[in-house]
C-alpha cells in the first residue's frame, strides 16, 4: 500500500495497514510511547512527512528505514520528533493535572503532615521552554491559601538545551504555547505584551532553571528528596540502557511517597521494575515499587 | 445509612421487579438459536428474527457500522452485518442493543452514562480476554455488558432513592457501590442478582452480576468475575465510568481480582497494563459517538 493509498484508506476508516501497526509497535517497543487506534491517523501523517525525506515509497519501505537501514537510529529520532512536535504548552495534560490536585497532592500532604516546616519539592525533568514547570507553579499558587497553606514549594526545572532554558527564564510565550489557558488563568497570571503573554516575576520566582543532562550520573545524584517528578516525552529519545539508568536515578531521588509522571501514553513497561503503575482518574503515574532492585541495594 | 428495616423495605420493593421491562421478546430465542453449531446457522433465519423488532434492527445496523465492531465498509442491511461481522459479533450487537434499551430515560440521571459504561466494560473485557488468551472472549463481552444490571433495577424500582445515592457518590467522588451501601443499605450487585435470577441467566453471569465488587478468594466462576471486575475498574478510572470522577488511586496488581485471575493465567504477572489503558483511550470517542447515535434511534 502506498502512502497515498494508506491515507485514502485511513480517511474512509478502512482496514488499517498492518505496516502502520508494525511501526506503531516499534515506536512503543523502542521509545515506550503508545499511539492508540484513534491516533493512527496522526501516526500515518507523521510517517508520511518522514517518508518524503527518507525517500520511502511505502509504509513497508519506511518500516525498513526504521529497522534495517544504517541511519535507522537517526530516522527513529526524526519520527519521534514528528510525533511529539507541538506537545509543549501550558496545561498540556489536563487529566494528569486534575489527578495531581484531586488525588496525589492530598496523599503527599498527608504523608508530610507532621513535619514542622513542610516543603514540597517538584522536578520538571526535560522542561524545554518552561511551560510545564510554570503550569505546576500556577497550580501550587492556587493551592497556597488552601491545602498548601504554610507550605514551602520548590520547583526545579532542568533541560539539556540552553536556548530553551533562556526562553523559559524570560517567561514570554506565544499564543500557541498558551492555547490551553482558561480566561481565569490568563487574566490572573499573565500580562499581554504585544501578541505574547508575559509571566510576571512573582510567578517566575520559585522556579529554578538549570542545565542538566539526565545521563550525567555525577549531576543526577544531587537531585534528592523529591515529592514529584515530571518527565514527559523525554525518555522516548533514550535507548533502553540509558532509560534504565535515568529511572534508577529517579527512584533514588524520590521520597518513599513520591510520584513519577510521564507523558500521555508513555510507559515504563519492559524498562524498569523500580516503579509500579498506578491508575488515577483519567491518568496514570508511577510509584516506587516494593520489589525494586534499587530498594534491595539500599543500605 | 439506611436502617435495617428501611433496607428490608427497599429490598422488598426491588424484589417485586414489577416495573422492570422484560428483555425484548426477540432476544431469548435469537440467542438460543445462535448457540447452535456454526454449520447449523442460517443467515436468513437470523435476519428474520432480528427484523421482527424494527427498532432493534435499526439500532443493530448503527452499531454494526461502528469501528468498535470491526467495520471495514459500510453495512446497510442485516444480511450485510451478518455476512461481514459473523454470527458472534451480531449476537453481541443484538444483546447490547436489547440491554441498553432497558435503561429508563426519565429518572433525572442521564442514562447515557450507564450505557457507555456497560458497553465500554463489555469491549474492554473482550479485548482483555483476548490479550490474556481467556478461552471465551464472547462470554467476557456479555458478562461485561450485563455486570451492572442492578443499576437498571435500581433506576426502575427506586429512582428517587437511587438518585440520592448517585448524587452522594458523585459529590464525594467515591465508587457507586459504596454510596449505595451507605444510602440504600445494599448495592446494585444485590439488586442485579434478583433480576439475573428472574431472567434465569446462567450461573456464571449471575455470579458476575452479584460478585463483581466483592471477588471471593475461590469461586467456580472466579476467572470471569475477576476479568469483569478489572475491566470495570479500568473503565471507571479511564473516564468510561458512571458519569463522574472517582477520586482514588488504584494499583491493579493489589486487587484481589488480579490475584484470582493470575492463578489461571500466570502470564498476567508480566501483563502490560499501561498499553491496555492506552488502548482503552481509543474506545472512548467511539463509545460516546455510538451510544449517542443509538440513543437517538
Amino acid at each position: 500500500m502506498t502512502a497515498a493509498e494508506a491515507q485514502s484508506a485511513s480517511a474512509s476508516t478502512g482496514p488499517v495497514d498492518p505496516e502502520l501497526i508494525r511501526i506503531r509497535d516499534l515506536v512503543y517497543q523502542v521509545a515506550g510511547i503508545f499511539l492508540p487506534d484513534n491516533k493512527l491517523r496522526l501516526l500515518l501523517e507523521r510517517c508520511q512527512r518522514r517518508m518524503k525525506e527518507a525517500k520511502a515509497q511505502t509504509l513497508y519501505q519506511y518500516h525498513e528505514c526504521l529497522t534495517t537501514h544504517p541511519n535507522r537510529q537517526a530516522e527513529l529520532v526524526a519520527l519521534l520528533n514528528e510525533i511529539t512536535i507541538g506537545e509543549t504548552c501550558f496545561f498540556r495534560n489536563q487529566p494528569q493535572l486534575d489527578a495531581l490536585q484531586q488525588v496525589v497532592l492530598p496523599k503527599i500532604i498527608a504523608a508530610k503532615a507532621k513535619q514542622a516546616f513542610p516543603r514540597l519539592r517538584i522536578w520538571s525533568a526535560g522542561c524545554s521552554t518552561g511551560e510545564e514547570p510554570y503550569t505546576l507553579k500556577i497550580l501550587m499558587l492556587e493551592q497556597a491559601q488552601h491545602c498548601l497553606k504554610g507550605w514551602g514549594v520548590e520547583i526545579l526545572a532542568t533541560d539539556l538545551n540552553e536556548n530553551s532554558l533562556e526562553h523559559a527564564k524570560a517567561g514570554l510565550y506565544s499564543s500557541y504555547s498558551t492555547r490551553n489557558l482558561t480566561p481565569y488563568y490568563r487574566e490572573k497570571y499573565f500580562t499581554a505584551v504585544e501578541d505574547r503573554l508575559q509571566l510576571p516575576a512573582a510567578v517566575r520566582s520559585g522556579v529554578s532553571f538549570r542545565r542538566l543532562n539526565l545521563s550525567d550520573d555525577s549531576r543526577m545524584i544531587f537531585m534528592k528528596n523529591l515529592d514529584l517528578i515530571f518527565c514527559c516525552n523525554v525518555l522516548v529519545y533514550f535507548d533502553l540502557a540509558s532509560k534504565q539508568k535515568v529511572i534508577r536515578h529517579f527512584y533514588n531521588d524520590l521520597l518513599p511517597h513520591g510520584y513519577l509522571f510521564l507523558g500521555r501514553s508513555e510507559s515504563l513497561y519492559g524498562v524498569s521494575e523500580d516503579f509500579r503503575l498506578v491508575h488515577l482518574p483519567r491518568a496514570t503515574a508511577y510509584v516506587k515499587s516494593e520489589h525494586s532492585e534499587a530498594r534491595k541495594q539500599e543500605p | 445509612m439506611s436502617s435495617p428495616s428501611g433496607k428490608k423495605n427497599l429490598l422488598q420493593k426491588v424484589e417485586g421487579l414489577e416495573h422492570i421491562p422484560t428483555i425484548p421478546a426477540v432476544l431469548a430465542p435469537l440467542l438460543r438459536y445462535l448457540e447452535r453449531p456454526l454449520e447449523d446457522l442460517d443467515v436468513q433465519k437470523v435476519m428474520d428474527m432480528i427484523a421482527q423488532d424494527k427498532c432493534l434492527a435499526a439500532q443493530c445496523l448503527q452499531m454494526a457500522n461502528s469501528p468498535l465492531f470491526g467495520r471495514w465498509q459500510n453495512i446497510d442491511s442485516l444480511r450485510g452485518a451478518i455476512l461481514g461481522l459473523g454470527f458472534q459479533r451480531v449476537s453481541d450487537i443484538v444483546m447490547s442493543c436489547g440491554v441498553l434499551n432497558m435503561t429508563p430515560r426519565d429518572t433525572g440521571i442521564d442514562p447515557v452514562v450507564f450505557w457507555e459504561h456497560s458497553l465500554g466494560c463489555a469491549l474492554v473485557a473482550r479485548h482483555f480476554a483476548w490479550k490474556i488468551s481467556y478461552p471465551d472472549p464472547g462470554k467476557a463481552y456479555l458478562a461485561g455488558l450485563l455486570h451492572d444490571l442492578g443499576i437498571i433495577v435500581n433506576l426502575w424500582m427506586l429512582p428517587k432513592e437511587f438518585r440520592r445515592a448517585y448524587e452522594f457518590a458523585r459529590g464525594e467522588g467515591i465508587p457507586l457501590c459504596e454510596a449505595e451501601q451507605a444510602k440504600l443499605g445494599f448495592t446494585h450487585c444485590d439488586s442485579g442478582r434478583l433480576l439475573a435470577d428472574h431472567w434465569q441467566l446462567g450461573s456464571d453471569f449471575r455470579d458476575v452480576v452479584s460478585l463483581h465488587h466483592c471477588q471471593p478468594e475461590s469461586h467456580e466462576h472466579g476467572g470471569l468475575i475477576a476479568l469483569v471486575e478489572l475491566s470495570d475498574l479500568l473503565c471507571r478510572m479511564s473516564g468510561l465510568g458512571h458519569g463522574y470522577v472517582e477520586y482514588q488511586e488504584v494499583n491493579l496488581l493489589e486487587q484481589k481480582a488480579f490475584a484470582v485471575l493470575s492463578k489461571d493465567f500466570p502470564g498476567l504477572k508480566d501483563f502490560d497494563w499501561a498499553r491496555l489503558t492506552f488502548e482503552l483511550d481509543s474506545y472512548m470517542d467511539e463509545v460516546h459517538t455510538l451510544v449517542h447515535t443509538i440513543y437517538r434511534t
